[in-house]
């Protein structure tokens, strides 16, 4: 009993005296040499104490070894806290140079116009909208004549379309999608479209025969021309930022009545106080869909009105990221690809 | 189409002083937008009209001429190249301090000797036109030194104004001066001729007109129609003794004012009414035509003509022609021929204004490959009720400049007589439509002007509006007159107030789904996506294009890796030497008879290099094939659920490399990739590339959805481990002895791993040894040795059978 207890003050001496030895420690060598003293592995006098402990009455082994790893551990903790704030460390050379760069991991990421339509699509499933998809190889039905584009007529020229076997062609827009899922679904209908087109355009900054799309379509009863305006102000908006209107100029597509070109515009004042605008941006396609097109896919044009939308994903992108050539999206060069990283 | 500002303030006098660029921004606003606007007079303001009074040989050069020039502040020596320049003409003349539109100043100068004080200009140095084969005669009464901006008329701007397809009546100064009016329609002026006097005038009028659906006779000639499927009408007027000659002044001045080159009088007045009403004319000189008779038929197979370009065309049966007695003498509706063109000798002429059929037009402007100002019009549609007023202008205005006199009657073949539509309108419909209200009598307000004939309907709040004939092409529906009714209110006169909406019926795509997981899961891996055009060469696709944009790009690819090879080749020659690319596309297979081809979605990727990025404790390692398996098995996973494998593959051709390929296998057991290293030979790869790692993946276009997490307990009792070195003879695969593993070892067994293999030292030839790690387990409770033991011992006897033995057995 006696022996514990005198134990236990001369511990909690030996821990007053190291606690003042580490205060008064001027450098790391002084540290050091604290540590040695107390903490040495051979004549340290904490480690004498632990290893005393063996000789001990075993009953009283627990009490006295919990208290000594408890000094132990505050003084370590005391010498750790002194080398740290006293950035002692950095004068003298430590064994390791903390400064060297971790293990780094290959990073990957989408390819630019996916990123730039998951953003598109992102914010349409806000506003309700689902994705739909069709075949790239469609007939003439589906990319013109179901879109109330008559073969013969010169709007079915205005895409310069590259044609597979008979009555078979590449899509030379999304909208053939529109009549699928209208064929597929009945009203209501809300959904969106991405996907590839083809066109017989030769590359260039702004041109490259096959290109991404993103359609959308609303079918719905009540579907109005305000509501065509509202939802493609709202997206643009949200996409855009505060400051962004747009603006319609009447258009002509066989497959939409009344027609719209959408321009954007966006107006804001920076942080340093300029004032910035982008002036009036043509940015896509966009009308009521026309009842011969409803008709077509065999939806009551009577009770049911719609609207539809058309827009480039590599257009908004060469944008709003500075790109100055459409044909950068397609070498697929790493170094072009990386900095559009993980985002 | 080019707009002459003057020639449609002319057509609508309520655009008197209007200004140009207000007046582009209201097409914009309407649906047209301006392209350019062009004042004429820009770049010539220096230049003078000048008359040559004399042409000398020069003495030093035989190409060129010394002129004696009145440039209006007395007389000039001018040096000119030009083979064109006579005696008494008047030209453009640059005076010495004029400025040309391409920016050289003419200064005063010798050449080869003589003294040059100015230049006389061809319409290519003035930037008015495109000839260039001599000087720029200029016909009619001037004065030496009169600016060239007034004698020309060149006071006037150019609006390049780009009409959508659907709007013909918009490619004439006439239908544009209708959108554009403030009172539309009514405020428009007839056209005013120059010169032209009350009996040519009165002559014309009083034209009478004989009509009949197949052949019509009169004035010495005999109108048949034989095709009225594509010409439902075709009128014709002869007038003769004109002297074919230059046009006035202001007929020139229109014509060179939208861009077209004058020509003659008479061919001059044809084309001046097509811009101005948008009706395209032909005239044939009429002695030129066999036995004074024309036929509208189709042409015969195999029949030629010289178009007026001096092409020889090769009509086809599909091709509609204007013949004589013996021959075609003009492709209807697109260009007219050599033989029977209006010439200086002409003193007859056949005046033709017809209606042809858009479709077949637009079918022959393409298999001849000639679009003309006729085509253009006819292939969008002339209107159909402006025949006669169309036919009678040019004939006035040929009387008015080149004389001769009209021989009634017109001519007038065809039985279609144009109906006009009557389209009922609901003002309930067009707000169903459009979202506000209107009332009648504002959508009367907005329609009448374009000329729509509105009365009231039958029903209440209903209009009954007529469609006017140049409208006939866009309008014939209730819709079609919505639009106009959304257009002349103006687009940006609708709020854009968000209402509510209903959810949709159609679930988001799984495929879309599928892909956004899977790229995910390989950007996570570190790989970027790429993105390439589906186009291949022949070795690469079966699916052929009838119109390739070039012989490399004429078919559809079949697979995704050669082009993302080539990509990653690209990658290697620019120096980036760790390159890691997927990408996620449509394939293309030849499909039945009849049917499309077959798209089926592939997944492909491609590694290059170190499978980490450098770092200072060591090189990082290439990718290797246990990389790729690994990879390609967690994404396979992920798309087809637990029980994907990967396995040697059956039949291994280039670009795979043979001793690396596997092959992927669902757990349905459908073979739907190979994975490896490849070799492609096509590619140029630098000296040190390294291995290429790649894979190809058919994707499933309706993927099953996964089966639902479901929670296993986890053991609450400790597993046993059991690690067996076997020595697997040459010939066994790990892959079987772990089937065979998990066959035999009965319920307890949980995992199977390899930990281990050696090769070498110690073993048979050719044999290795494999570390397996069996991992026993029981949900309920602690196993006992023996459970184990007995499992254990039930796979060695297996595998002994197999010839597979325990190293140190």
């Amino acid at each position: 009993m006696t022996q514990d207890g005198s134990l236990h003050e001369a511990l909690k001496a030996l821990e007053e005296e190291a606690l003042a030895a580490v205060a008064a420690a001027t450098d790391t060598a002084g540290l050091e040499s604290v540590r040695i003293t107390y903490l040495g592995r051979k004549d340290g006098r904490i480690s004498q104490i632990l290893r005393g402990l063996g000789q001990m009455d075993p009953a009283d082994r627990p009490a006295v070894g919990a208290e000594a790893n408890r000094v132990r551990d505050r003084l370590v903790e005391a010498l750790d806290a002194r080398e740290g704030k006293n950035d002692v460390g950095a004068a003298a050379a430590p064994s390791l140079d903390l400064s060297l760069p971790g293990r780094d991991r290959w990073q990957g990421g989408r390819h630019p116009i996916t990123q730039v339509i998951d953003e598109l699509v992102d914010i349409f499933r806000g506003l309700g909208f689902t994705r739909a998809r069709g075949p790239e190889a469609e007939s003439e039905w589906y990319n013109f004549e179901a879109l109330n584009t008559p073969l013969d007529h010169p709007a079915a020229d205005a895409q310069d379309t590259l044609y597979l076997k008979e009555g078979f062609l590449l899509r030379s827009h999304t909208s053939p999608v529109q009549v699928r899922v209208m064929e597929g679904y009945k009203p209501p209908i809300r959904i969106l479209a991405p996907g590839v087109v083809y066109r017989r355009d030769a590359y260039d900054a702004t041109h490259t025969p096959a290109f991404m799309q993103l359609e959308g379509l609303v079918v719905d009863e009540g579907i109005t021309f305000v509501d065509l305006k509202a939802t493609l102000a709202e997206f643009a908006r949200r996409y855009w930022g505060p400051g962004t209107s747009i603006r319609f100029r009447p258009s002509f597509f066989p497959f939409t009545e009344p027609s719209a070109e959408v321009d954007v515009r966006r107006v804001w004042t920076g942080s340093d106080g300029t004032e910035h605008d982008t002036g009036w941006i043509e940015i896509m396609g966009a009308g009521m869909v026309d009842p011969a097109v409803l008709d077509a896919a065999g939806i009551d044009s009577e009770r049911y009105t719609g609207f539809a939308f058309g827009m480039g994903p590599g257009r908004i992108g060469l944008l709003k990221y500075g790109v100055p050539d459409l044909r950068l999206f397609f070498e697929n060069d790493i170094r072009f690809l990386e900095q559009f990283g993980q985002r | 189409m080019n707009i002459s500002l003057r020639w449609l303030q002319e057509v609508a006098p309520e655009l008197e002083g209007a200004d140009p660029d207000a007046l582009a921004g209201r097409l914009a606003a309407l649906g047209f937008p301006v392209e350019s606007l062009q004042s004429l007079a820009e770049g010539v303001r220096d230049i003078v009209v000048g008359q040559v009074l004399e042409v000398t040989p020069h003495p030093n050069a035989d190409r060129l001429r010394v002129c004696r020039v009145d440039g209006g502040h007395g007389e000039v020596q001018v040096v000119c190249g030009a083979p064109n320049v006579v005696a008494g003409g008047w030209y453009p003349l640059a005076p010495v301090g004029a400025v040309l539109p391409d920016g050289m100043e003419i200064r005063k100068a010798k050449l080869r000797g003589e003294v040059s004080e100015g230049m006389l200009c061809s319409e290519r140095e003035l930037q008015l036109g495109r000839d260039q084969g001599g000087l720029m005669t200029l016909q009619g009464a001037f004065k030496p030194g009169q600016p060239l901006t007034e004698a020309l008329g060149l006071d006037d701007v150019r609006l390049e104004v780009e009409v959508t397809s659907n709007r013909p009546d918009l490619l004439s100064h006439r239908g544009v001066a209708r959108e554009l009016a403030p009172s539309g329609d009514a405020g428009l002026r007839e056209t005013v001729i120059p010169g032209e006097s009350a009996a040519h005038r009165q002559a014309v009028d009083l034209l009478d007109r004989v009509s009949d659906p197949r052949e019509v006779r009169g004035a010495g000639v005999t109108l048949r129609l034989e095709d009225d499927s594509r010409c439902p009408r075709y009128l014709g007027l002869v007038i003769r003794g004109v002297q074919v000659g230059p046009s006035p002044l202001w007929l020139q001045n229109r014509l060179r004012a939208v861009g077209a080159r004058p020509i003659n009088n008479v061919v001059d007045a044809t084309n001046f009414v097509l811009f101005q009403v948008g009706q395209p004319l032909h005239a044939f000189d009429l002695n030129q035509l066999a036995q004074q008779t024309i036929v509208i038929r189709r042409a015969k197979a195999g029949e030629t003509m010289r178009t007026l370009d001096g092409i020889d065309r090769v009509l086809t049966p599909e091709m509609l022609a204007i013949c004589d007695g013996a021959r075609p003498a003009a492709v209807a509706g697109v260009m007219g021929g050599e033989e029977a063109e209006v010439s200086g000798q002409t003193t007859d002429v056949f005046l033709e204004c017809a209606l042809f059929r858009p479709g077949p037009i637009r079918a022959t402007r393409k298999a001849l490959g000639l679009s003309t100002d006729a085509s253009y019009r006819f292939e969008r549609g002339v209107d159909p009720e402006g025949l006669e007023d169309a036919l009678r202008l040019a004939a006035r205005i040929i009387l008015a400049t080149a004389g001769g006199e009209v021989v009634g009657p017109i001519l007038d073949a065809g039985a279609d007589r144009f109906a006009r539509t009557s389209v009922t309108l609901r003002a309930a419909r067009v707000q169903k439509v459009l979202g506000i209200p209107f009332a009648p009598s504002a959508l009367a307000e907005l329609l009448g002007p374009l000329g729509f004939q509105i009365a009231a309907g039958a029903l209440e709040e209903t209009l009954q509006v007529e469609v006017p004939g140049y409208r006939s092409y866009d309008v014939s529906r209730e819709v079609d007159l919505i639009e106009e009714v959304a257009r002349r209110h103006g687009y940006d006169a609708f709020p854009e107030t968000l209402g509510a909406f209903r959810p949709g019926s159609v679930p988001d795509d799984p495929f879309l789904q599928l892909e956004d997981r899977i790229r995910d899961h390989l950007v996570a891996e570190g790989l970027f996506e790429a993105q390439t055009p589906a186009f291949a060469g022949e070795a690469e696709g079966e699916v052929a294009l009838q119109n390739p944009i070039s012989t490399e790009e004429g078919f559809l690819r079949r697979e995704l890796l050669p082009a993302l090879l080539r990509r990653l080749s690209y990658n290697l020659a620019r120096g980036n030497r760790d390159v890691r690319l997927f990408e996620i596309g449509t394939t293309f297979t030849r499909g039945e008879a009849g049917q499309p081809p077959v798209e089926v979605p592939h997944l492909a990727l491609v590694l290059h290099g170190a499978r980490m990025p450098a770092h200072w404790t060591g090189e990082a390692a290439a990718w290797d094939l246990w990389d790729i398996k690994g990879l390609l098995l967690r994404l396979a996973v992920g798309i087809w659920g637990e029980g994907c494998v990967l396995r040697p593959a059956v039949s291994v051709t280039p670009p795979w490399a043979p001793d690396t390929c596997v092959e992927l296998v669902t757990p349905a057991g459908v073979v739907v990739g190979k994975v490896g290293s490849l070799r492609p030979q096509s590619l140029d790869l630098p000296p040190w590339a390294r291995t290429l790692w790649g894979a190809e993946v058919i994707l499933p276009e309706n993927p099953e959805p996964l089966t639902p997490m479901r929670y296993r307990a986890v053991p609450r009792h400790p597993g046993v481990d059991r690690d067996l070195a076997l020595i697997l003879p040459p010939g066994i695969w790990s892959e079987g002895v772990v089937q065979r593993i998990w066959s035999e070892a009965g319920p307890l067994l949980a995992v199977v791993e390899i930990f281990d293999q050696y090769q070498g030292k110690g073993l048979p030839d050719g044999a290795r040894s494999v570390g397996f790690r069996l991992r026993f387990q029981a949900e309920e409770r602690t196993l006992t040795e023996a459970e184990v033991e007995a499992s254990v011992a039930a796979v060695l006897r297996k595998l002994d059978e197999d010839g597979i033995r325990l190293r140190g057995s």
